[in-house]
């Protein structure tokens, strides 16, 4: 009698202690990043009793209240979330260097520009308003020099960016696949692997954010990691990925098959099309921006005739092409007399007239004129960063929801953990009380004899 | 049970609050941040995407400003060159008087035609000659008003030969249209032998003629040089017309650009400036959002369990 008594309650002891001792883990990791809240699973003990009455409890094992749908999920929306949200800081960055509306900026430079044409007609002989004329002219060309390197250099920073990236990225996918090893073998020599899956799940999710990895489980215990179809860790085996090509080209790729590593979410996602897309597209519409001017000027003056009815075509004002590499004629800088204000060869008229200079002033709002490209680059830059700010904001309550619905469930709750503990407790005071009365029980019997 | 978001969290993690709790913080503090900026500037439009087609109308908006401005500027320099020329054509339109009635004053039965009476005549004319000259000669900043765009510092020579172009200066006072601002020496003043100035021209040939007082000669300044002088008299009279219709004109576009501008302003404003008393409560209704954020997290109930158990 006492003997079986006393075996089940020794083995509801043990039960409840390792119950215990779950809860205890769960409260101490409560905070811990990745970490998945774990129950233990009791069962009872049959046995071999010919009345049926069991063998007590035992603990068939501690698992976690994991979900791999909701983790996914939580995965997925937080690599979404890091793309728009590296793509954002950069295309803002990219707005600060051409701060429009404003009196400052490369609009009202040009505005003053244009304006000071009227004043060389005013005075064709005098040199003061063509010395006006030469220093705006250099002041635009400053400004367009400037937001060029400004734009150089933020393309320089993402692309390095993608380069740090990736360095994590390899130590990460190395951590995965050796993790993976060990949960194996802990697993294959019988013990759970609970912590290490934590760890490694919390290192998948980094992955997730910077280069959008899915996480394929393998069903025995391992983890593969696979982006854009392209499997980087495969059981043991990890792979190492390079940034190969340059602005316009840049890409992820594999570096044992060469393969290109396609990047849809992640920010890394982010930084690449930076540098591959939009980037390059601001560059380009204020190459065009500079062009439009160099052209616009230069065309207007070739059909006019300097004071002394040279042609305009001898002596452009704008030399060399885009923004970083238009300059002002040298000539001209040395001698202002050179701009060719005058609309007419004939002498003596062309020695005062500004006819050609007045006609310049009027370039303002020429449709392919630089004012009209600025405003279109300016626009579509502004759209640009309008669309991802939206993206940020929807795409934050998206992962912020999914975040929730995962702790929901694999994350600690401590007010059911209390409860637990108390169920645990009192189970465990109660088997305790069990073998005290055995005991007592054995005593009387012993006394009795 | 659900919550306000509409998640079904089945529980709550002491984590969900947290994050909760800091995403609303964030969002708050990102609200009125904007509103302050909105305030402290007094535009709407800060950056291109706070309203990228506003931002690009703006710019062109300010580009037209720009251009009203100088329009009006160009207005006002034409201004200074026509008043300048009406009130040298008017100078130069009473001494053609003076001449023309000296000529006058040889016809007529009362004429002394005596030698030192012709003299004196033929001086007059002489001296009147050398008048406008110099009238034709007036600058206005340096630049002769009556030489077109052919010399700067002179219109004609002392022998009244004419130095000048034949191309009037103008000025942009609205888009597209240019108004002339001085006139050319040969519109005014003729040229060749038809012409008031030279000295083969109508002066000096009155001159010539009353000084050599032939019967013949006097008969020519009573009828051919007389008629000569009046269709010249009468053609600068027309020019002065001309000018003073010019100076109207630049007048009336001066306060068109000015009216211009004002539009202008009126419409960038009404885009971009900040309405201050909505601004200033949607600022405050943000700040009151945000205490209530920070409050509601400082209220973060510690509270579990863990307390009430002994």
């Amino acid at each position: 009698m006492g003997d079986l008594a006393l075996n089940i309650a020794a083995s509801g002891l043990n039960a409840q202690q390792t119950a215990m001792d779950t809860i205890s883990e769960n409260l101490t990791n409560a905070n811990t990043p990745g970490y998945v809240s774990e129950s233990a699973v009791l069962e009872p003990e049959p046995g071999g009793n010919t009345l049926g009455v069991g063998d007590g409890v035992r603990v068939t094992g501690v698992v976690q209240n994991a979900d791999q749908l909701l983790a996914t999920t939580a995965q997925q929306t937080q690599g979404v979330l890091s793309q728009s949200t590296a793509l954002q800081q950069i295309l803002q960055g990219a707005q600060s260097v051409l701060p429009e509306p404003s009196s400052s900026g490369i609009g009202a430079a040009l505005s003053s520009f244009w304006q000071a044409w009227d004043a060389v007609n005013q005075d064709p002989s005098n040199p003061a308003p063509r010395t006006q004329i030469v220093d705006l002219a250099q002041n635009l060309v400053a400004d367009f020099q400037q937001a060029s390197s400004q734009l150089s250099a933020l393309q320089g920073n993402a692309e390095s960016q993608v380069s740090s990236a990736v360095g994590t990225v390899n130590t990460e996918l190395a951590q995965v696949a050796s993790l993976n090893v060990q949960i194996g073998a802990t697993q294959g020599s019988g013990g759970p692997a609970n912590s290490l899956i934590d760890q490694q799940n919390a290192i998948i999710t980094q992955l997730a954010s910077s280069i959008g990895a899915v996480a394929v489980p393998q069903g025995n215990g391992t983890t593969n990691i696979v982006v854009g179809g392209v499997t980087l860790v495969q059981g043991s085996w990890s792979d190492t990925v390079g940034v190969s090509g340059g602005a316009g080209t840049m890409a992820l790729v594999a570096q044992t098959s060469g393969a290109t590593v396609p990047t849809s979410s992640g920010s890394v996602a982010g930084e690449l099309a930076a540098v591959n897309q939009y980037l390059p597209s601001y560059q380009g519409q204020l190459d065009a921006t500079a062009n439009a001017l160099a052209t616009t000027v230069n065309t207007q003056l070739a059909q006019g005739y300097t004071s002394t009815s040279t042609p305009g075509s001898d002596f452009p004002l704008f030399v060399g092409s885009g923004a970083a590499g238009l300059t002002v004629n040298a000539a001209i800088v040395a001698n202002p007399q050179l701009i060719a204000a005058s609309a007419t060869s004939a002498q003596p008229d062309a020695t005062n007239d500004g006819g050609n200079a007045q006609a310049l002033a009027e370039l303002y709002n020429a449709p392919t004129g630089p004012d009209a490209q600025y405003q279109s680059l300016i626009e579509s830059l502004g759209s640009q960063v309008q669309a991802v700010n939206n993206q940020v904001q929807a795409q934050t309550s998206v992962a912020n929801a999914a975040q929730q619905n995962l702790q929901a469930v694999e994350g600690v709750n401590t007010n059911d953990q209390m409860v637990q503990m108390l169920t645990y407790q009192q189970a465990y005071q109660a088997s305790a009380k069990l073998v005290s009365t055995v005991d007592t029980m054995m005593q009387a019997l012993i006394a009795a004899v | 049970m659900t919550d306000v978001m509409g998640t079904n969290a089945i529980s709550y993690t002491p984590q969900i609050m947290a994050n909760q709790m800091i995403s609303n913080i964030d969002g708050a503090e990102a609200q009125q941040a904007s509103w302050e900026e909105q305030l402290s500037t007094g535009n709407t439009i800060n950056q291109p995407s706070d309203n990228p087609a506003g931002a690009a109308e703006l710019m062109q908006l300010n580009a037209n400003l720009s251009r009203a401005q100088q329009y009006a500027a160009n207005a006002n320099d034409g201004a200074g060159w026509l008043s300048l020329g009406n009130s040298t054509m008017n100078q130069v339109l009473s001494a053609l008087h003076q001449a023309q009635q000296a000529v006058e004053s040889v016809s007529g039965a009362t004429l002394s035609t005596t030698p030192s009476a012709l003299q004196a005549l033929s001086d007059q004319v002489a001296s009147a000659r050398t008048q406008l000259i110099n009238l034709a000669n007036t600058t206005y900043g340096g630049q002769a008003i009556f030489a077109g765009t052919g010399n700067v510092g002179a219109a004609y020579d002392q022998d009244g030969n004419y130095l000048g172009g034949g191309t009037a200066p103008t000025r942009t006072v609205a888009p597209g249209l240019q108004v002339a601002v001085g006139l050319t020496g040969d519109q005014v003043f003729g040229s060749g032998t038809t012409g008031l100035l030279g000295t083969n021209g109508i002066l000096a040939q009155i001159a010539n003629d009353l000084q050599s007082g032939t019967s013949s000669s006097i008969a020519n300044v009573e009828g051919s040089d007389l008629q000569a002088l009046n269709t010249a008299v009468a053609q600068v009279s027309a020019q002065a017309a001309q000018m003073g219709a010019n100076y109207q004109q630049v007048q009336a576009f001066a306060t068109q650009a000015t009216d211009t501008q004002q539009v202008l302003q009126t419409q960038m404003s009404q885009m971009d400036s900040t309405n201050v008393a909505q601004v200033t409560t949607q600022l405050t209704e943000s700040q009151q959002a945000f205490e209530a954020a920070l409050w509601a997290t400082s209220q973060l109930s510690q509270d579990s369990l863990v307390q009430f158990l002994g």
